[in-house]
């Protein structure tokens, strides 16, 4: 029998391990739903960033988390200057150019990391927040629920900035149309770098988070890009409440399924459910209609 | 007095696709010009290569005095051109007034929007009653009359329309012509592509009949509705 302390224990890291996928998956959410491009590099910005965080911690002897202070607004310059340098060029080509662009970037970050730092993980060794508190049999990790808080607070902020703001209206007037948005007086390619910056700067956070716990190595990557494909494609067409929504049942199912039949097998488990739920619902869970 | 815009010669088209073969043309202030012509002339391609939309092999377009062909789209809007585009181009998941406040986004549009609000708002009431309708759930003519206004809310000072009564009931194209002649009486100049050979060609002050990426005939829109040539291609079938 499943012990019902142990299953909730495993639900709450999956709601907040949930709430860290919900803010990386909604950079590729945000770069897909308006310049229609998927970013295969995605996950691999989240190692790139989960080094350059172990690097400032080093360097600063700090926790990685407060690192986000410069890796965030690093990688979004940086992301202005990758898409202007890879991305900008292949807009209107093939969707095929467009993948191995992608794909081929996510390559080079990885050998640059195998190069840099060789295969064997990293990891901050004096974290600040890697303890855990306890109530009722209860175990929750501090850094995770810093993590969770510090993410809804940024998916709250991307929300109010694409609902509220006059960015915001240019972002989603391109995302509806990209043909008609310039005859508004919109500018299209400002629109998409701006975009692209954020999307990147969304992977620095993520990782300077989770770097207060976890441990990098040059493929950490995969199972970014993996969970985050699986949540925009459950939750994309959903906006950001879609991508949240979509982030924390795959946490959850991640955890339980981690915990009740093997580590191993947790990505298994989210997409064995993932395609589970495409025989009712094949456009998602958020299409209209 | 010189035109508010004037096509010297244009050469244009897509990639090495040339549709447009030396287009002279031009618009004046306070005017209704009319672009009629056949399918596939090159009419939209027109109005697409004024707002550098297209590539442009040669030639040169004048807005206002001052020539435009190098200058982008978004900020040509920002110069006081703007276009209802073919099939509307309706922002579908935004509300009707977020389209609107999208039509706003230039600085010249910005200063205005409380204004430019009340005047479309006057013009279609329709649109103030589902202000906060999502645009993708209007029926066409209300999606019309949507671009229209949205296109409005950036104040232009020429407006071009293209193809406006596409796809539309014909008393709701009759309410389309209805529209573009009270906006050219409110002072906005309108250019205008049209299937509509007849009703374009009774609102136009003056008309350009197009074929094979050239002007092939010019004049006044009535004067025009009695030529023999274009009663034989397009008025008498």
């Amino acid at each position: 029998m499943m012990d019902p302390i142990l299953v909730t224990n495993n639900v709450l890291d999956g709601l907040l391990m949930g709430l860290l996928y919900s803010l990386v998956a909604l950079g590729l959410a945000l770069i897909f739903g308006v310049m229609d491009i998927i970013n295969f590099a995605h996950g691999d910005f989240v190692m790139i960033g989960a080094y350059t965080a172990w690097l400032l911690a080093m360097a600063f002897w700090v926790d990685p988390s407060v690192t986000a202070i410069i890796t965030v607004p690093l990688f979004f310059i940086i992301g202005i200057g990758i898409y202007k340098l890879v991305i900008e060029p292949v807009l209107g080509a093939e969707p095929l150019i467009q993948i191995a662009v992608t794909v081929g970037l996510g390559y080079v970050f990885q050998n640059i990391a195998l190069a840099l730092w060789h295969a064997e993980p990293k990891s901050f060794p004096a974290p600040w927040l890697n303890f855990s508190i306890s109530a009722g049999g209860i175990t929750l990790s501090v850094a995770k629920l810093i993590a969770g808080g510090i993410s809804i607070i940024s998916l709250y902020l991307i929300h109010y900035m694409l609902t509220k703001t006059k960015f915001g209206l240019a972002v989603r007037a391109t995302s509806a149309n990209r043909e008609v948005a310039p005859l508004m007086g919109i500018n299209v390619k400002k629109v998409y770098a701006i975009t692209f910056g954020i999307g990147t700067a969304l992977t620095a956070l993520g990782a300077a988070l989770y770097m207060s716990w976890g441990q990098t190595n040059p493929y950490l990557g995969q199972s970014f890009s993996l969970l985050s494909w699986v949540i925009v494609a459950m939750g994309g067409l959903g906006g950001v409440i879609g991508v949240l929504y979509s982030g924390l049942i795959v946490g959850v199912l991640e955890a339980l399924g981690s915990t009740f039949i093997t580590p191993s097998a947790r990505l298994a488990v989210v997409y064995l459910a993932f395609f589970l739920l495409l025989w009712f619902r094949p456009r998602g869970l958020f299409a209209r209609r | 007095m010189a035109s508010m815009l004037e096509l010297k010669n244009v050469h244009a088209g897509y990639g090495e696709f040339r549709v447009l073969h030396g287009v002279n043309m031009r618009v004046d202030k306070g005017e209704i010009v009319a672009l009629v012509g056949p399918n596939g002339a090159g009419k939209t391609t027109t109005l697409r290569t004024i707002l550098n939309m297209t590539t442009r092999y040669e030639g040169e377009i004048k807005f206002q005095g001052r020539d435009i062909t190098r200058i982008p789209t978004h900020k040509i809007v920002e110069e006081g051109i703007t276009m209802v585009p073919e099939g509307r181009g309706i922002f579908n998941p935004l509300t009707v007034y977020e389209n609107l406040l999208a039509g706003a986004y230039t600085k010249r549009a910005q200063e205005k929007i409380e204004d430019s609000l009340e005047f479309v708002f006057s013009l279609f009431p329709r649109l103030k009653e589902r202000k906060n309708q999502i645009a993708g759930t209007l029926s066409g003519g209300e999606a019309q009359m949507l671009a229209i206004a949205r296109a409005l809310m950036a104040r232009p000072t020429l407006l071009m329309f293209d193809e406006p009564s596409l796809g539309l009931a014909p008393k709701i194209v009759l309410e389309v012509f209805d529209v573009v002649v009270k906006l050219r009486d409110s002072g906005v100049t309108v250019l205008i592509v049209e299937q509509h050979v007849k009703n374009s060609l009774e609102v136009a002050d003056r008309a350009y009949v197009m074929e094979m990426g050239q002007i092939v005939l010019e004049g006044e829109g009535k004067a025009l509705l009695k030529d023999e040539r274009l009663k034989k291609a397009y008025l008498i079938i």
